[in-house]
Formats: C-alpha cells, sequence, structure tokens
C-alpha cells in the first residue's frame, strides 16, 4: 500500500519534473527540472530494490552530469530574447495530437495487456529479487560476470568519446 | 534503531508485530531523529562560528568576542537571532524562485549527509549498506544549490562565484571518492558502521595505519574535502578580494546565514567522515565491537558514551586543524587548484587505489607483513608528531607567547 | 561458453581495442616527423593487417560465447572481412585526399579503429544490450569523424544534423529493447532462454506464453518494440523514414570518411537486422530453411520500408546537382534494394544480401572515389566538376562509368548480379506482395538509370571550360583499376561469391 502510494508520488515527479523539462522555455529551468526528475527517477529505483543503482543516479547524473550542463548553460547565459518566441502554429497541434494519440494506444492497447497487474508476471518478477538483490555485491558479479564485455565496451567507448570530444572542441592539437 | 524500539514495544506488554501503533511508534522516532540531527546540525555550525573566531584570534594575537556569555560562547546566539531579524532582500533583477529556493538546497543535502554519519556505537540514524556512496551522493545537492544561487542572483559575483565553486566541487569529487574507496577496499563495505567494524581501537588497527596508500589517501581526502567544502586555503569562490562574496553576495538575512551554517556544519560532516574511515571511528581501545555488542546494563552505557566521546574527540580536533589552516595559509590561484586536483591527486588516488588491491594479495599471503607495515607507519606518524610538538615548544621557549592572557581573555 | 574460453574467438577485437591506443601512442611519438603522414598509414596498414591475421585464425564454429552475449558464427567472420576491406581502402584513400590534414591523421585512424570494432561488435551481437552499445560506438564515432573538418560550416552542420537524429533514433531504440525486456525478462536474442527461443516454445513457463494465449493485444507490443528497434537499425542503413540524416552528413563529412560511411556501417546494420530478425523471430526447420514463430509480420513491415526507401531514394536523386548528395539518395535506394532480401525472409535472400553488399563495397566505393579524384583538382562536388572528364582523365572516367552502370544493374556489370539475386529470391517468395516488391524493384532501377546517365552525359557530352587533362595520383588509378576489373568481370565467374554466402548464412544450423 504504502509503496503503491510511494511510486504513484514519485512518477508523478517524474513526468511533471520531465515535461517541464521540455516545456520551458529557459533552458536553467529546464536543467533544474531535470535535477527533480533524476530524483524522483532515484526514488523509483529505491522502490524496485535497487539502492545503488539509485544512489548512481543521484551521484552521476544529478550530481555531475547535471552541473555541467547547468554550467553550459550559465556560461551561454541565454537573454530572453535569444530564447525566441513560443508560437503554436498549426503543425505543432498536429504532431502534439499524433504523439499524444500514439503513447496512449501504447499505453492501452499494446502496454496494459502485455504487463499484466496480476498472475505469473508478477510473480515472476517477485522471485527474481533474490537476497542480496540491487546491492553492491549482486551488482558487482552482474557487472563484472555476465556482463563483462559490455561494461569494457562502455570504458572503450568513453575513451573514443574523449578523444573525439577533444579531436572536436580544440583547434589547435 | 528498529531493534530497539521492538524491544521497547516488548517491554510494554505489546507484540511488535501485531500492535497497531508499532508503524506510528516507529514514525515518532523517525521524527524525532530527523528533528535532533537537524538541530545538532545547526547547532554545532553555529558554535563552530564562535569557536573559529576565537581561534583566529588566539593566532593573531587579539581577543576576539568575548562579551555575550562566558568567554563569549553565547555571540553565535546573538548572531543567529539577528540574522533572523534582518529583512530578507530579493535583488530586483533576480530570479526570484530559484533565489528564494536554492538554501534550501543546500541545507537539505547538507542535512542528509547525517542520516549515515555514525556517533558512536550505537547512535546512528540509519546504517545503510550503501552508506559512504550515499553521503558523496547527496552532497550533490550542494551543488546544485550553489550553482542555483549564483545563477540565481544576476549579479557577475555570484554567478563567477558559483562556476567557481562547482567547478571546484565536482573536481574535487573524485580523488575525494577514489580516496574513500580505499577503505571500503579494506573493510569491505560501504556501510560506514562496518567500516568502523573493521577497524580497532589501537592506533595500528586503523585504516590510515594500514599501509602506505591509505596513508596517503587519508591526506587526499582531507584536501579535497577542504576544497569541497570552500574552506582555505580554497576558498576562491568566495575570494573576498576578487568576488565580494561569491554565490551569497546577493543574500541577506535568514537566507544568508544558511548558506554559512552549510559551510561551518561541513566541518564536522569532513572530519566525521575522516574519523570513520581512516581513525577508527567510535572503537574503544582494547573492547572489540563484538565485545562492545555483548556489554549489558550500566557497563553499556558507560561504553556507549565512552565511544561518543572518542568520536567526538576525534572529529572536533580535526575541526580545529580545519581553522587552523584558515588562519596559516594563503588561498592558492585557480589554475594552481585545478591542476593539484586533476594531475595530481586523481592519479595519486587511482594509483593508491590499485596499489592496495595489490597490498590486499599480498598481506593474505604473507600476514606478518601486514603487522609490520601497521606498526612501522604508526611508530613514524608518532616520531613525526612528537618531534613536531618539540619544535614548537622550543619556538615557544625561544620567543616567548606575546599573547596577553591576564586582560579581557 | 565463459569469458575467458570466449577470448580465443575475441582476438580479432583485442587486437582492434590495441590498435585504437597504439594509434593514439604513434601519433605522439611521430608528431613532429616529416614522414609523418607515410609512417602513420603503414602503421594503421599494419594493424589492419594483424586484425585480417586475427580474423583469419579465428577457429570456425558456430556457437554462443561470452555467455551468449555475441554469436561466433560464419555470418560473423563474412562480414569481418566485408569491414576489413573498406577499411583498407579507407586508410589507403584517405593520405592523398587533401581533406584530412596531415596533422589529424594519427586520431583519423585511432578513431576509424574504434568504428571497425563496433562494426565487428554489431555482426556478432546477439544480445540488445550488446546490440545497442555496439551501435552507440559506431554512431558516436560516426559524428566525430563527420565533423572532422572543424573550420567548414558544412561539416559542423552535418555532424550537428548526424547528432541530433542519431540521439533521436537511439532513444527510439532504446525503448524498443526495453519494452521487449519487459515482455521477455531477458536481452538475449538467440540461444537458451532467448528471445527466439521463448517465441518458439509456445509451452513456454515464461508469462509471455501466457499472455499471448488469444490475445493480440499483446502482440500489438510486440510489434511496436520491434517497429521501435528497427529505428535503430534503419537509421544506420539509411533506410526511410531515418534517412533524413545521409544527403546531409554524406555531403559534409571528409569524401573518404562518407565511402567508408556509405559501405561500413550500413553492411553493419544488415548484419544486426539479419541477425536479430533471423534468432527472434524465425524458426530453423531441420532440412533447412526458417519458419516464422510468434506471428509477428515482420517481413510485411520490411518490405513496405524497402518500397518506400526506394522509390523515395530514386527520386529524389534525380533532382540532386551535387554528387555526394545523388550518391547518398543512390545509397537509400540501395538500401531499400538490400532490405528486400531480408523482407524475404530466406535463405536465398539472406544470401543475395551477402553478395549484393560485397559488389556494393566494390562499386560504391569506387564511385566516391572517383569524387574525391575530382574534387582534389576542381575543389568541387558537383554535376558541373565533372565535365568532360572523359577528355581530362579517361582512366577515371572510364571507372565511373563502369560504377554507375554497376549500380543501376546493368547485365554485363557486378551490379547485375546483385540485385538478380535479390530479385530472384523475392519472386522465389511467392505470393501477390512479393511479386509486386521486385516489381518495384526493378521499377526503381530503371528510374536510377536517369540520374546515373546524367553524370555519365555530364562526362563524355559536355564540354568543360578548363579542358587541361588532371593528374590522378597513382594510388587512387591502381585502387580504381582494382575495384573496376571486378565491377566488369564478375559476371562470367561469381560461383565464389555464392559458395562463400552459402557458407556464411544457412549453412549448418546454430547451437
Amino acid at each position: 500500500m504504502a509503496e503503491a502510494v510511494l511510486f504513484y508520488l514519485f512518477a508523478a515527479g517524474v513526468l511533471a519534473g520531465g515535461s517541464q523539462v521540455v516545456l520551458r522555455r529557459n533552458p536553467i529551468y529546464g536543467a533544474v527540472s531535470l535535477v527533480g526528475c533524476f530524483f524522483f527517477l532515484a526514488g523509483i529505483y529505491v522502490l524496485l530494490s535497487a539502492h545503488l543503482i539509485a544512489i548512481l543516479q543521484v551521484l552521476v547524473y544529478a550530481g555531475a552530469v547535471m552541473v555541467l550542463f547547468v554550467f553550459v548553460i550559465m556560461l551561454l547565459n541565454l537573454k530572453e530574447e535569444e530564447l525566441g518566441e513560443l508560437r503554436f502554429t498549426f503543425w505543432k497541434v498536429v504532431g502534439l495530437v499524433a504523439v499524444l494519440a500514439t503513447a496512449a494506444v501504447i499505453a492501452w492497447r499494446a502496454l496494459g495487456p502485455a504487463y499484466p497487474s496480476t498472475g505469473p508476471a508478477r510473480d515472476n518478477a517477485i522471485l527474481l529479487a533474490a537476497e542480496g538483490f540491487g546491492g553492491v555485491k549482486a551488482v558487482g558479479r552482474t557487472l563484472y560476470l555476465a556482463a563483462v564485455l559490455p561494461f569494457e565496451l562502455t570504458s572503450l567507448l568513453l575513451l573514443v568519446a574523449i578523444v573525439a570530444a577533444v579531436v572536436v572542441a580544440k583547434g589547435k592539437i | 534503531m528498529q531493534d530497539f524500539i521492538d524491544n521497547l514495544i516488548r517491554s510494554w506488554g505489546h507484540d511488535p508485530a501485531a500492535w497497531p501503533w508499532t508503524q506510528f511508534l516507529y514514525l515518532a522516532f523517525m521524527g524525532a531523529a530527523a528533528f535532533i540531527v537537524v538541530n545538532f546540525a545547526a547547532i554545532s555550525a553555529g558554535i563552530f562560528s564562535w569557536a573559529e573566531r576565537r581561534v583566529a584570534a588566539r593566532m593573531q594575537s587579539r581577543v576576539g568576542p568575548n562579551r555575550v556569555g562566558p568567554f563569549g560562547f553565547l555571540q553565535w546566539v546573538a548572531d543567529a537571532v539577528k540574522l533572523l531579524l534582518k529583512e530578507d532582500l530579493v535583488p530586483a533583477e533576480a530570479d526570484a524562485v530559484l533565489f528564494r529556493a536554492a538554501p534550501y538546497f543546500m541545507m537539505v543535502g547538507f542535512a542528509c549527509v547525517f542520516v549515515c554519519l555514525p556517533f558512536s556505537h550505537k547512535l546512528i540514524v540509519a546504517d545503510l549498506n550503501i552508506g559512504i556512496f550515499y553521503i558523496l551522493a547527496v552532497t550533490a545537492l550542494i551543488v546544485v544549490g550553489i550553482i542555483m544561487s549564483g545563477w540565481s542572483s544576476n549579479s557577475k559575483w555570484s554567478l563567477f562565484g558559483a562556476i567557481r565553486s562547482a567547478a571546484q566541487i565536482i573536481s574535487y569529487e573524485i580523488p575525494a571518492g577514489m580516496a574513500l574507496m580505499i577503505p571500503v577496499l579494506l573493510a569491505g563495505t560501504l556501510s560506514t558502521q562496518g567500516i568502523i567494524r573493521a577497524q580497532g581501537g589501537w592506533p595500528w588497527q586503523w585504516f590510515i595505519f594500514d599501509n602506505p596508500a591509505a596513508f596517503a589517501a587519508f591526506f587526499i581526502y582531507f584536501i579535497s574535502a577542504l576544497a569541497e567544502g570552500n574552506r582555505t586555503p580554497f576558498d576562491l569562490p568566495e575570494a573576498e578580494s576578487e568576488l565580494v562574496s561569491g554565490y551569497n553576495t546577493e543574500y541577506s538575512g535568514m537566507r544568508f546565514s544558511y548558506f554559512f551554517l552549510v559551510e561551518w556544519g561541513n566541518m564536522w560532516v569532513m572530519s566525521a567522515i575522516a574519523t570513520t574511515m581512516f581513525l577508527g571511528g567510535w572503537q574503544l581501545p582494547g573492547l572489540s565491537p563484538a565485545r562492545f555488542d555483548a556489554l549489558t546494563g550500566g557497563v553499556a552505557v558507560i561504553a556507549e558514551i565512552a565511544s561518543l566521546a572518542l568520536f567526538a574527540f576525534k572529529t572536533l580536533f580535526f575541526v580545529f586543524v580545519v581553522m587552523w589552516l584558515r588562519w596559516t595559509l594563503p588561498r592558492i590561484r585557480v589554475d594552481q587548484m585545478m591542476n593539484m586536483c586533476w594531475k595530481y591527486l586523481v592519479p595519486a588516488s587511482f594509483a593508491g587505489a590499485l596499489f592496495v588491491a595489490a597490498w590486499m594479495l599480498l598481506v593474505h599471503e604473507a600476514p606478518w607483513l601486514g603487522q609490520a607495515m601497521r606498526f612501522a607507519l604508526t611508530a613514524i606518524a608518532a616520531v613525526t608528531v612528537a618531534a613536531f610538538a618539540l619544535r614548537t615548544l622550543k619556538n615557544l621557549r625561544d620567543t616567548g607567547d606575546k599573547f596577553d592572557f591576564t586582560s579581557n581573555w | 561458453m565463459n569469458n575467458i574460453h570466449s577470448l580465443r574467438f575475441f582476438w580479432p577485437e583485442s587486437v582492434l581495442t590495441v590498435a585504437v591506443l597504439a594509434m593514439l601512442v604513434q601519433d605522439l611519438l611521430v608528431r613532429r616527423s616529416p614522414r609523418r603522414v607515410g609512417l602513420l598509414t603503414i602503421g594503421a596498414l599494419f594493424w589492419l593487417a594483424l586484425t585480417a591475421l586475427a580474423t583469419w585464425r579465428t577457429p570456425w564454429g558456430n556457437f554462443p560465447i561470452f555467455g551468449g552475449l555475441l554469436v561466433h558464427d560464419p555470418l560473423r567472420i563474412f562480414f569481418a572481412w566485408l569491414f576489413l576491406a573498406a577499411a583498407l581502402l579507407t586508410v589507403v584513400i584517405v593520405p592523398r585526399s587533401k581533406e584530412i590534414s596531415s596533422a589529424r591523421l594519427g586520431e583519423f585512424f585511432a578513431l576509424l579503429f574504434a568504428l571497425l570494432l563496433g562494426m565487428y561488435l554489431m555482426a556478432s551481437a546477439a544480445d540488445l544490450l550488446l546490440i545497442y552499445l555496439s551501435i552507440e560506438t559506431v554512431s558516436l564515432v560516426s559524428y566525430v569523424l563527420t565533423g572532422f573538418q572543424r573550420g567548414r560550416r558544412r561539416a559542423n552542420e552535418a555532424a550537428l544534423k548526424y547528432v541530433i537524429y542519431g540521439g533521436v533514433a537511439s532513444g527510439i531504440m532504446l525503448y524498443g529493447i526495453s519494452i521487449l525486456y519487459g515482455l521477455f525478462g531477458t536481452t538475449r536474442v538467440a540461444g537458451e532462454g532467448g528471445i527466439g527461443a521463448q517465441l518458439a516454445d509456445v509451452t513456454s513457463r515464461l508469462f509471455l506464453a501466457h499472455a499471448f494465449g488469444g490475445q493480440p493485444a499483446a502482440q500489438l507490443a510486440l510489434v511496436v518494440a520491434v517497429v521501435f528497434l528497427l529505428a535503430g537499425v534503419g537509421y544506420k542503413i539509411a533506410a526511410v523514414p531515418f534517412h533524413m540524416w545521409s544527403p546531409d552528413v554524406y555531403e559534409g563529412a571528409p569524401t573518404p570518411f562518407t565511402a567508408f560511411l556509405s559501405v561500413g556501417p550500413k553492411a553493419a546494420g544488415f548484419a544486426v537486422a539479419i541477425r536479430f530478425f533471423f534468432a527472434a523471430f524465425e524458426r530453423q526447420l531441420p532440412g533447412g530453411g526458417y519458419a516464422q514463430v510468434g506471428d509477428l509480420p515482420w517481413p510485411a513491415i520490411i518490405g513496405i520500408i524497402s518500397a518506400i526507401s526506394m522509390t523515395l531514394g530514386n527520386l529524389t536523386a534525380i533532382v540532386q546537382s551535387n554528387v555526394k548528395r545523388l550518391l547518398a539518395y543512390s545509397s537509400i535506394a540501395h538500401a531499400g534494394y538490400l532490405l528486400m532480401g531480408l523482407a524475404a525472409a530466406s535463405t536465398a535472400g539472406v544470401q543475395s544480401i551477402l553478395i549484393y553488399l560485397i559488389i556494393y563495397v566494390l562499386m560504391n566505393v569506387g564511385a566516391f572515389l572517383v569524387v574525391i579524384a575530382v574534387s582534389r583538382e576542381t575543389g568541387g562536388e558537383d554535376i558541373k566538376d565533372f565535365r568532360g572528364l572523359g577528355t581530362r582523365a579517361p582512366i577515371a572516367a572510364l571507372a565511373l562509368v563502369i560504377f554507375l552502370f554497376s549500380l543501376t544493374g546493368i547485365p554485363p556489370f557486378a551490379g547485375f548480379i546483385g540485385k538478380y539475386l535479390i530479385f530472384a529470391a523475392v519472386v522465389q517468395r511467392g505470393g501477390f506482395w512479393n511479386v509486386l516488391l521486385a516489381v518495384i524493384g526493378v521499377l526503381n532501377s530503371a528510374i536510377s538509370l536517369f540520374y546515373y546517365a546524367r553524370l555519365i552525359k555530364a562526362m563524355y557530352l559536355e564540354e568543360a571550360i578548363d579542358q587541361r587533362p588532371f593528374r590522378v595520383p597513382a594510388v587512387y588509378t591502381g585502387v580504381l583499376v582494382a575495384l573496376a576489373v571486378p565491377n566488369s568481370f564478375l559476371i562470367f565467374y561469381w560461383t565464389p561469391l555464392v559458395r562463400w554466402a552459402a557458407a556464411a548464412f544457412g549453412g549448418s544450423p546454430s547451437s
């Protein structure tokens, strides 16, 4: 019961934060909303008993990544007039309706029946949460045994991304 | 804490599982714990503000605040009352919403840290299994608060201060985090109480003296924590000569006091983390954690109080060191600060983590090596401290203390 | 197979990882050397040769490695050779091109090797997580190499467009992957307990079987997931509606990299598509061939995308005046032709894709090489810059004619073999819609002749303002000849291609 209440609370927070990111014209507000969104998301991870992931979410995304975002936005320091006018054109309305309709179809017609709220699907999910699930040890074992290849590939990807950033950004190498 | 409440309910003659009020009692205790913790944070920050001014005065051969209360101790209360009564100004061009919200972000980030900070053998709000990681993570809110305050003030000084501060904090988070991973490696757990339990009461059982890399890691952590707390010699974000007062330039009244509350309260936090991770925390010499757990009755209470006192003593000593550094060292430049972080501390902390992992394998094969290293490092540290003390006494003898203890003190 | 034992089959990728780092270090070592370009090229060729050796020495087999994250099978090796060929051509072309400055050549090679590594992994990934990561590796490097000429506005614009479209496409793909994970509780595509196995097993203990019990709505979730996943793959192969980036990127990127981009990542995208669809939604029959599982109409989805891609690509190509843009639209159309082979959903279809990809590397890289040679001299890539090429650079012009006819699919040239096999595979599958798809394909080939011929007309029938003959570097002439010869004479002896493709796909059942 308490879990359900918290879930809806966090989910509402995520949705509100996420929509603010898109709808706000001022990028600083967008970034701050994204921080809020990340915190609520971390709350949902805690409900899924993935404590480590929740903390990583806060540490890496809300902490480091978002600060860099805000940093860039602050350095650009856009003025009101540079942000442009928010106009509702015909095609934007058409696009909005299309997006909402697609989302509704996916949510109710496709995902609803695919994820029944009772029955084997639920039992299976509960079975999955074994002893120590979501802790440092469990995540570590998965990361370094079952998923060591993706892990290493990610590290290479990050290295290449750093090299790439220098190549793109630095005038004289 | 849950066990304690369950026992309490049992002592009243109810079954905690069946009694309808159990959940409410939990909630009440959680509320009480939160209240105590937040107040501890605020009051300790207030007292430190007084202590720092007294220490500064002593170092500069002057008097410092000495009128309100004995030794001027109540000065911080007077200051707090003054700040509360002052007008809360919001600059006309500022972004009002973010401007008002920023101090709360900082307060929340700061107060959340105390959830996982141990005080004694039993005294901790929640011993999370990801404790130290949690502490590192929630500090992120402080950065968000600083950035919000700097940007929303719509003032150049604030913006520059905020940018400097954010760059400094996210840079130094890396060496600090890596240095803290060394005790985590040694203890095999992230829980703060678990790390303390993995150490011992005697100095050679502390993690700081476990091996050379851990010894270095302590200093890396301490330097990084100074930088993260915007303390001298890393107080560039608030450099008076350059930036007026940094990100809090435009603030006044109560909101202004929040920033300083966080800054002074942070001294306790960083010192307590150093004590927990490297200096054996609340461990009493000669009393192993297992025997501590087994104690009952009055002895247990005495041991508890002793462990609390020991922890507080170690922590307060480092709080004093932080103040001491502030009034001794000059401020460094921005480029020096960044160089120091990225070119020295970050590589050193990574190398240290690798060294410790290798060292643990080695000690696993040859346990005597670990013991020998512990004793050797402890001995070296003891000799260094003794030499420092002797030298200081000699200096005092030669020049004499110029301070006048008779009047006004 | 566990991680340590799998390393035996992971040599090519390991060598490439070292190569990325080695190129960066070598770049620093030869910083001030006067023979920098030569030394770096030799270094790159050395690492390519070592990778080729590792690929060649990898033991033959057909089994999952790294606990099912990758599949080691002949298809993987086939694509590895294809990628190596494309990379070799790029490494040979780049040093004499004026578009990559010698100061940044080291980084170019290092990033190219990272790209190659990503494509290798794409060709063998049998896990949604790894599919995503390898696609992301390829994309990330592609963005940077596209914007490699920092000073050029077009390059920056192209790179930015590429990043934005790429971000959207991978976001959609991740959503699809998350739905799939939710449905099946696993990210494995093939093997024990994978998506394919769960779909094939109607009595599966997992909930999907229950959810599928007469509930078409749960199947709708599967369709949505697959369509979303197709966004990522379609983006890599530049199929409609994820093609928007390709004309701008092809135009803005340095041409040697455009040549690589048009064949390498496209082939890798097909590798992912083939592996994903055949492992997840097809069941191998004991007597050879495939049968569909799970009632998912994926061939129909692919068929529609295929028809739209080739029609739109060809029709838009007609109005282009920039040759790189023209070739970009032509490559969208070719993605359409190739998808026809996938839509056939048969062994013959996939084999025809493999053969077509080999030929496509030969003809498309050749066409781009002529563009590089021309823009070196004239400084432009418009059709008007090709005027009088027949007299100014006869060999290059003749080679381009061969490549263009081959791209059209006119009989004596190699392109015809590829198209013939693909159309044959689709018609063989039978049914009204398949035959209609083949007819659309043939009509499109006719349309494409129109714009390819425009280029040929410019070269031979229109007079250039500047009549002086121009110098094509000897390396380029050599490569052009080496590419033109198989394009012209493959028609007489193409059994090895068929045998090779047959060995790569549809041989023995996968374990």
